[in-house]
Order: structure tokens, then C-alpha cells, then sequence
């Protein structure tokens, strides 16, 4: 096939502003994944629509971003928050949700932060939302007798490091509580992994910020011996394979 | 607060999969203005068009799952949601009802003159009307209105081959003047 006719017949224009035919798209992925001159003709034009559409933007209305943030909830965010303390008579008590209910705290003392920070105030409803789930998510890890906890130790290359993975057995959903971990260069990532036979897991990409504590909803776990993080290069090829220094590691 | 300020197009997608909400909220602030020029180019009621908006960012958070990097950059893919969602607005009932009430309106004018608003052509809109009459409108009654071919062949009482052919030629002619 002369691959020039065929880039220059529309079909590239066709296919990426949706406008070709069920077979046309089948017949042009399959030409994309043979000839690299197809593949790049595709993401020329595609770069192109994407220059002239950021180039020609209008600004939204005010209130969108608050009711697209309230519509899809809040599962599976990231919660940051300041560290709390909580008074030694209730620590035995709730021993075991010490760290939940260190977290419940927490997010109530944001929301007091939240009001003077003028950008969070903004999003005040969003947070509220945000709230109710985060509570949710709580009530589930303190009342389900399915969930098991590993409690990951700081290895060699950190001694220092701590971390918490809640898995909810039944549901499959992992937490992850980063209790203290330095924070990576620039271009570099945690990565957190759950082991199956000494098999590695890809449960997700972390990104760090400077709070001193974090709870993360991670990619679902099957079935789990133990867990590990990572401190990975960004921008990796391959994601499904750890290649860096362990930082924290625990078994179930 | 310590947003990061830039992501790849492989991170922000990999996070968006994760269901990271800080990465949402980049990607709404970096997009939205572009995607809500596209919506606003098909649905020109900016009130529906805001609202159109919303859905595709919802659809987005959705189906980023389904999100196959193979098939083309991320923009593009939210650009078909943005495309989409705008054309099953123009095709639903209540947008048409919506319209008809308000041409009936701007009709019933008190000096008797029927005055239509006058949109501005920005974007991919704007480059449609450098082509010439014919591909323009079969342009427009595709990639704005959403007709297919055949529908265009009908409408326009002209054999579907030759629409089809038409088409490619008019978009060889917009290649050149994005």
C-alpha cells in the first residue's frame, strides 16, 4: 500500500475528529500500529487540532468545576492533611483506630484551615462532599471485619519510613496511609506494590506532597501476601515491574 | 497548599485512572477553556453549553478507565467526548423545544423584525468559513451537526459516494489552514 496516498486521503483528519466509519477506524488503527509514517501523520494532526483548540479557548462559566467536583463524589481521592494529637487516655481505648480516628481529626482541623486558605474556600461544598465520603471510607475500615492491616517498616536504604496499608478482603479496595516517608527528587515517584508468592503487583503510582500524613485509595488487590513501596524514576516504559530501592515493606 | 504545576500526558493519565482528584482538577483547568470551546461551537446557547460541559467532564472521570493511549492523544479522546455529548444536546427534544421558543421570542419583535443573534466563529469554526460554500456546509452538517453520510446524502440529494469523497477533500483543505 502507498502509504502517502493513504495519509493524504482525509482519512487521518476523518479518523481524528470522528467522523470515519466503524471500518475506516479498525483499518486506520491497524495501519497506525504498521506504519510508523501513518502513526505520526496521526499525532501531527492530532497535536495540531489540540494547538488550534487551546489557542481558541473560552473560559466557562464560574460555577462548572464546582458542580462537576460535587457530581462525580469524591472516592478514591487524596486526602492530605496536618498531623494531630490525640490525648493518651483514648489511645488505648481505640488502639486499633488510633490512626482512622488521628484522620478523623485531622480533616475537621483542615476544613477550620480550608476557611481561611481563599482557594479552598472556594471549593467549600466540594470539601464538605469530599467529607462525607472520607467518613464513609472510615466507618468501613473501623467496622469491617474483612479488612486487615499491614503495617509497612522502614528498610535499609530508610530506616525512618513508615507506612500503612489497609485491604479491605472482600471488596478488594486498598488504603494507603503514608505515615512517614521522605520526600522524592523531582523526577522520582513511589510506587506501591502488593506480593503474591514473591510476585509483584503494580497497585499504583503515589504522589507525595509536603502534608505530614496522607490516605490514598489505591488500585483494587486480589490477593496479597504482603506489600512494598518503592521509590521509582518517572516516566518509566514499563510500570508493571519495580525497578527501584524498597523504601517500606510489611506483611499482612 | 503544594500542587504540582505540570504533568506528563502518561502521569496525568495514570493518575486520572487512579481516581487522583488533584489530577482532575488540573486537567479541568487546563482543558476546560478548549473543550468548552468545542461544546460552545455546536451548542450556542452558553447556558446548555455550560452544562454540556459539565457531563463531559463527568463522562470523562467515568470512562478515563476505557482511555486507550494507542488510539490517539488524550485531548483528542476528550475532545470526541466534547463532540459527542454537544451533538446528542443539539439532537435532544428539550434543546429543541429550548430553540424554537426562542426563535418564536426574538420573532415576535416590537419594530416586527426578526433579529437573530449573532455568534462570533472562533476555533475550528472560524476555519470552516474560509472554505469554500459547498464543503463548508457538508463540514458543517458533519462534524457540527453530527449527520451522517447518508443523512448528508439525503439532505442534500446528492449520492453518498460523492459526499463521502467530498468530505475527505474538504478536510484535506481545513488540514492546510489549521
Amino acid at each position: 500500500m502507498n502509504t502517502l496516498e493513504y495519509i493524504s486521503s482525509g482519512i487521518v483528519e476523518s479518523y481524528v475528529l470522528g467522523l470515519a466509519s466503524d471500518e475506516e477506524r479498525r483499518e486506520f488503527e491497524q495501519m497506525c500500529t504498521q506504519y510508523p509514517e501513518v502513526l505520526q501523520a496521526r499525532l501531527a494532526f492530532e497535536l495540531a487540532i489540540e494547538k488550534q483548540a487551546m489557542e481558541n479557548a473560552v473560559a466557562p462559566a464560574a460555577g462548572v468545576k464546582d458542580k462537576i467536583f460535587a457530581e462525580i463524589g469524591t472516592r478514591g481521592k487524596v486526602i492530605a492533611m496536618p498531623s494531630a494529637t490525640v490525648r493518651k487516655t483514648n489511645w488505648f481505648k481505640y488502639a486499633a483506630a488510633a490512626s482512622v480516628i488521628l484522620l478523623a481529626g485531622s480533616i475537621y482541623w483542615n476544613i477550620s484551615l480550608s476557611n481561611k486558605n481563599k482557594s479552598l474556600q472556594n471549593n467549600y461544598n466540594t470539601t464538605i462532599a469530599e467529607l462525607n465520603d472520607v467518613k464513609k471510607d472510615i466507618e468501613i475500615l473501623q467496622q469491617n471485619p474483612n479488612v486487615k492491616m499491614a503495617a509497612m517498616n522502614g528498610q535499609p536504604i530508610s530506616p525512618k519510613s513508615y507506612a500503612t496499608v489497609y485491604w479491605d478482603t472482600a471488596s478488594q479496595d486498598v488504603y494507603l496511609m503514608i505515615n512517614n516517608m521522605p520526600k522524592p527528587a523531582s523526577d522520582k515517584q513511589y510506587q506501591l506494590w502488593a506480593f503474591l508468592d514473591g510476585q509483584p503487583t503494580d497497585m499504583g503510582l503515589i504522589e507525595i506532597t509536603e502534608k505530614p500524613l496522607q490516605l490514598y485509595r489505591l488500585k483494587k488487590a486480589q490477593a496479597a501476601q504482603a506489600f512494598a513501596i518503592t521509590l521509582e524514576k518517572k516516566e518509566r516504559s514499563d510500570i508493571s515491574k519495580p525497578g527501584g530501592d524498597v523504601y517500606v515493606m510489611g506483611k499482612l | 497548599m503544594n500542587f504540582k504545576t505540570t504533568y506528563s500526558e502518561q502521569e496525568l493519565v495514570a493518575l486520572l485512572q487512579q481516581r487522583n482528584d488533584k489530577a482532575f482538577a488540573y486537567l479541568y483547568d487546563n482543558y476546560s477553556g478548549a473543550l468548552y470551546g468545542i461544546v460552545n461551537s455546536i451548542v450556542t446557547d452558553k447556558e446548555i453549553a455550560n452544562d454540556v460541559l459539565q457531563n463531559v467532564f463527568v463522562n470523562i472521570w467515568r470512562k478515563i478507565e476505557s482511555y486507550d493511549a494507542s488510539k490517539g492523544r488524550l485531548f483528542t479522546w476528550m475532545l470526541n467526548i466534547a463532540r459527542n455529548a454537544s451533538i446528542d444536546e443539539l439532537r435532544s427534544k428539550g434543546y429543541r423545544d429550548s430553540q424554537k421558543n426562542q426563535s418564536l421570542s426574538e420573532n415576535v419583535d416590537v419594530a416586527g423584525v426578526a433579529t437573530v443573534p449573532v455568534i462570533d466563529d472562533v476555533g475550528l469554526k472560524k476555519v470552516l468559513t474560509k472554505l469554500k460554500g459547498e464543503l463548508r456546509v457538508l463540514i458543517d452538517l458533519s462534524y457540527f451537526q453530527g449527520f451522517t453520510h447518508e443523512e448528508i446524502s439525503k439532505i442534500l440529494g446528492i449520492p453518498l459516494g460523492t459526499v463521502k469523497t467530498r468530505i475527505r477533500s474538504a478536510l484535506i483543505q481545513l488540514r492546510t489552514m489549521i
